[in-house]
């Protein structure tokens, strides 16, 4: 059995849509969290076995839109969770809904990294997003945040929208250097079914221009001593995201809340998207037990990510086969798509944002098969 | 039953005049069928028919009418009404003493009632005229008549209106058809018997479907094929009514079907005379089967499924004597077969067909027609395919095959007409106005052209008013080249195609756009040239892939990334490997999408 070091929680209220999000989400209403808020502490209690726990993750939704008094009630209920000393506890909030009083609250009661969306500083963009922030609010917002205490910053940065261009996108670097956050994640523009973008029937930038943003990203991003960790993702020297690297591993983790997802020994589960189901009860929507191959598929397809690769020696004492005894390991090392450095097996950088491709070929591999003839 | 008693007929119409529906109440009224079996268009039993609302392949019912004291047995034999199928109408028309033309109370007459009832009266068949959809609010059924009665011939007083939606009409229609259409003829009692379809049974072998014409036919009886010299012995006897009905015996006049384990599907030949094993009776005239017009190459995307295409072809072959093919091998798709179509409804048709009841997943590449070559040795030569056209420096003039069109057309649409025909290297020929509002415009056009979008872009020109039929009238002369397609350097021998040479440029244009636009950006950057001889004419690059990741990927997005790459893998599975690049299906069909 995988011990099991981090939980997600989600927390599905907003207080306006942003019309590129297809995550779980309702309008905020206070009936409804106090029921939520309920319904949570039940789902934790029924499902967790009291392990200590090295990560949590408050994501939405918008967390930061609960007031104080259900804040306190939040963090009541993940006053359940056991954690290690260092634990990583981290809560995503938007500029718009967070003010002093809840900074210094959610800094008290032991948030020690934020996550805030902020997507775009460009008012028009802004606007398309239907975000609801301002590029001084956001400014004033993350230098508050740091007086507050917060030592560990991530914003979310979006790129690839249909109305951006080069010189919007450099703006918007040049903002986010400037205050000087510990992460960044960056996103092109995913148009998904059942968003607003999407209903608009939304074109996707020319390809060519996103990869030319996700360069200029890259490349600015480097220059200012960020080290490009994920395909999306951006550290300073240390500050990787924990909780984000256990997914990214492959490894395992709680999903509490409507809509969440969550990884227990070999199945993976969905959480009900219905509020009223939640509320009743009624938390699972479906389980899937993960085979031998699957896992192993997984492994590739979440371990690639990481520009530094999987862990070789990690991938041996999980499966007990070596990854390099897979032949298609080997043909794509001699197409030099994919290498092997100081143990770790990653994707070239040149391929990575054709990373799809490559995961192509680690599917339909009877890994069982590799595994039983070594 | 007596030989005064029978009625053999058909039912003939353009395209969407009500046809099936008619079809349909007369087997309600006949008791056939209960109100409550009835589905839409009951004889249309391929799902293909019933999904494009068409009738392909025929069908033949017997039915039963009390009438003046009398019992009567009626066979409706139902026939297509699209022009690629006219073949299969002179089959079944073969079988029958009369036919039911039905035009529609709004459309009046369209070109395919003309053809179709030119076919009739070849046939010598007792032609009932029928105005259908009366009751729609659209209706101008004074008007219809009036053509019906101007252009066609027909008296007043035999036009029949009816309504095969509400009913109407229905009764004193199929009295007509006792009254008006003579029973067959029986001139000798010696067995001869008209196969008119055929079908594979997988339990019985060949299902024959046949009209008798002398004599009768029992279980036990040694049958001769009269073209081919197989000798049977009849197991089973039997009607459609529509349910299969077993009889002891088919008698002259009858229409039904017969099985003799027949395995070997060689043997049946639709149009073939049946006989008695040791019989001199000479075969039926029946009737010349069509000759392809449209070729194109069939290919499995899985060249192990070879074999299967091959088994499929020769099964769909069985009731569909028109459709020809041949092995072909092509350096782009390996091996496949060349085969020869009625027209483009029929090639759709077949590749439908193929996919869904064989399952086999087709690269059909695009349509050509015959072109005559006259070599420079005064020899000529026929090729159905770009790749058989000699070299350049032995030809020495090139013909290619036209058609003469009816273009049924409300006047409003004349100058767009035109225009299209014109755009399609038509010679104009002559209009003759219907009515006042109504042409039919005559024009000469290339086949080829025709093989390309001039069905959509007639329908679309018109909003859809236009009807179309045509005649080949024979060989023209043509300044015809073949045009090559190179992909990343190399010939795409699939891809050539032969092309008027003051059209080629713009041709070659708009299939590197089209190609440039279905084929997906690879690892790399992959040229697409259009060349005659050694000139290039078009040019366009598919740019190296710069994008294929998903950007964000947490918690939740396992299951759904995987999905993702799932769907990526299926696709790239159904695209073929042409040298190192990736080619869709469709992609072999872009010679046929046209700049509008």
């Amino acid at each position: 059995m995988n011990s099991i070091k981090s939980a997600y929680i989600h927390i599905p209220f907003c207080n306006s849509i942003c019309s590129y999000c297809d995550f779980c989400k309702i309008y905020y209403n206070s009936d409804i969290v106090s029921n939520y808020l309920n319904a949570l502490e039940k789902e934790i209690k029924l499902k967790y076995n009291y392990e200590k726990l090295n990560t949590i993750y408050i994501g939405g939704g918008t967390p930061s839109s609960l007031n104080i008094k259900e804040l306190e009630k939040l963090f009541k209920i993940i006053d359940i969770l056991n954690k290690e000393d260092n634990c990583e506890i981290t809560f995503e909030c938007n500029i718009d809904s967070i003010d002093l009083e809840k900074l210094e609250f959610l800094y008290k009661r032991g948030v020690n990294r934020l996550s805030i969306g902020i997507e775009s500083f460009n008012s028009e963009i802004i606007k398309y997003l239907n975000r609801k922030h301002t590029k001084e609010e956001a400014i004033k917002k993350i230098k508050l945040a740091k007086k507050v205490g917060f030592k560990n910053i991530n914003v979310d940065l979006m790129y690839a929208i249909p109305i951006e261009d080069k010189y919007i996108l450099k703006d918007d670097l040049n903002y986010i250097i400037s205050m000087d956050v510990e992460h960044i994640s960056t996103y092109s523009l995913i148009i998904e079914p059942h968003t607003v973008l999407y209903n608009k029937k939304v074109n996707y930038i020319d390809e060519e221009i996103d990869f030319e943003m996700y360069k200029l990203i890259c490349d600015t991003l480097k220059e200012n001593n960020y080290i490009h960790y994920e395909i999306s993702n951006f550290a300073k020297d240390g500050y990787e995201a924990k909780h984000n690297l256990v997914y990214w591993n492959n490894m395992n983790y709680y999903g509490f809340g409507v809509g969440a997802s969550g990884y227990i020994n070999n199945v993976r589960y969905d959480n009900t998207r219905s509020i009223n189901k939640y509320i009743n009860g009624n938390y699972v929507l479906n389980e899937d037990i993960l085979d031998f191959n699957t896992i192993v598929e997984n492994e590739f397809i979440l371990g690639l990510r990481k520009l530094n690769g999987i862990n070789l020696f990690e991938f041996e004492k999980k499966y007990n086969f070596k990854a390099t005894d897979i032949p298609i390991v080997q043909t794509l090392i001699k197409e030099k798509k994919i290498n092997i450095k100081n143990g770790y097996l990653y994707i070239c950088s040149n391929f990575i944002y054709q990373e799809n491709s490559i995961l192509l070929e680690f599917l339909d591999i009877n890994y069982e098969i590799v595994k039983n003839s070594n | 039953m007596k030989q005064e008693n029978i009625r053999n007929f058909s039912i003939i119409a353009h395209i969407d005049h009500g046809k099936s529906t008619i079809a349909d109440r007369i087997l309600e009224l006949t008791g056939a069928v209960s109100k409550r079996e009835i589905k839409e268009q009951m004889l249309d039993s391929m799902d293909i028919e019933r999904e494009r609302g068409i009738t392909i392949k025929l069908n033949a019912v017997q039915l039963k009418y009390h009438y003046k004291n009398e019992d009567y047995i009626l066979n409706l034999i139902d026939t297509p009404g699209h022009v690629d199928f006219s073949y299969e109408v002179s089959r079944s028309l073969a079988a029958c003493e009369g036919a039911i033309l039905v035009v529609d109370a709004a459309q009046g007459v369209e070109a395919q009632t003309l053809a179709n009832l030119y076919l009739a009266m070849e046939n010598d068949l007792k032609i009932i005229p029928v105005i259908n959809k009366i009751d729609l609010p659209n209706a101008d059924v004074d008007r219809v008549k009036k053509e019906l009665i101007d252009n066609l011939g027909f008296e007043d007083d035999e036009i029949i209106l009816c309504s095969g939606k509400a009913g109407i009409g229905i009764q004193e229609l199929v009295e007509a058809v006792i009254d008006r259409i003579p029973n067959p003829k029986v001139e000798s009692n010696d067995l001869q018997a008209l196969i008119f379809d055929s079908y594979f049974d997988a339990y019985r072998g060949i299902v024959i479907i046949l009209r008798v014409f002398n004599g009768s036919i029992k279980v036990g009886d040694k049958i001769k094929m009269h073209a081919t010299g197989a000798v049977y012995d009849v197991v089973s006897v039997g009607v459609h009514n529509p349910k299969e009905c077993i009889k002891d015996k088919l008698v002259s006049g009858e229409v039904g079907f017969i099985t003799a384990s027949i395995k070997s599907i060689s043997d049946v030949k639709v149009g073939d005379t049946i006989v008695k094993e040791n019989s001199l009776m000479a075969p039926l005239p029946g009737y010349q089967p069509m000759k392809p017009m449209v070729f194109c190459g069939l290919y499995p995307i899985e060249s192990s499924k070879f074999p299967a295409l091959r088994e499929a072809l020769d099964k769909l072959k069985l009731n569909d004597a028109s459709l020809e093919f041949e092995p072909e091998t092509s350096e782009a798709l390996g091996f496949g077969f060349r085969c020869g179509f009625l027209g483009l409804l029929h090639m759709e048709i077949i590749q439908e067909r193929i996919e869904r009841e064989f399952d086999i997943d087709l690269i059909a590449t695009s349509p050509s027609v015959i072109y005559k070559i006259e070599l420079t040795d005064g020899s000529s030569i026929y090729i159905d395919s770009p790749s058989k056209m000699p070299e350049r420096q032995r030809i020495s003039k090139i013909y290619e095959p036209y058609i003469k069109t009816n273009i049924f057309v409300p006047s409003d649409y004349i100058g767009a007409i035109m225009k299209l025909c014109q755009d399609k290297r038509g010679n104009y020929k002559s209009l003759e106005y219907i009515d006042l509002k109504r042409v039919n415009i005559h024009y000469e056009i290339p086949l080829s052209e025709i093989v390309y979008d001039f069905f959509d872009r007639l329908k679309s020109t018109t909003k859809g008013y236009a009807s179309f039929d045509y005649d080949l009238i024979g060989y023209k002369e043509s300044k015809l080249v073949k045009m090559d397609i190179l992909l990343n350097g190399k010939v795409v021998d699939a891809l050539s195609l032969i092309v008027h040479k003051d059209f080629a440029y713009n041709r070659g244009k708009s299939i590197v756009e089209a190609l440039r636009k279905l084929i997906p950006r690879q690892q790399f950057e992959i040229p697409i040239q259009a060349v005659i001889g050694s000139k290039a004419i078009a040019r366009t690059d598919i740019k190296a892939v710069r994008k294929n990741v998903l950007a964000k990927c947490y918690g939740g997005d396992v299951s759904r990334k995987r999905k993702l790459l799932e769907a990526q893998k299926e696709g790239k599975k159904r695209m073929k490997m042409v040298g190192n690049v990736e080619v869709p299906q469709e992609a072999f069909l872009a010679v046929l999408s046209m700049e509008e």
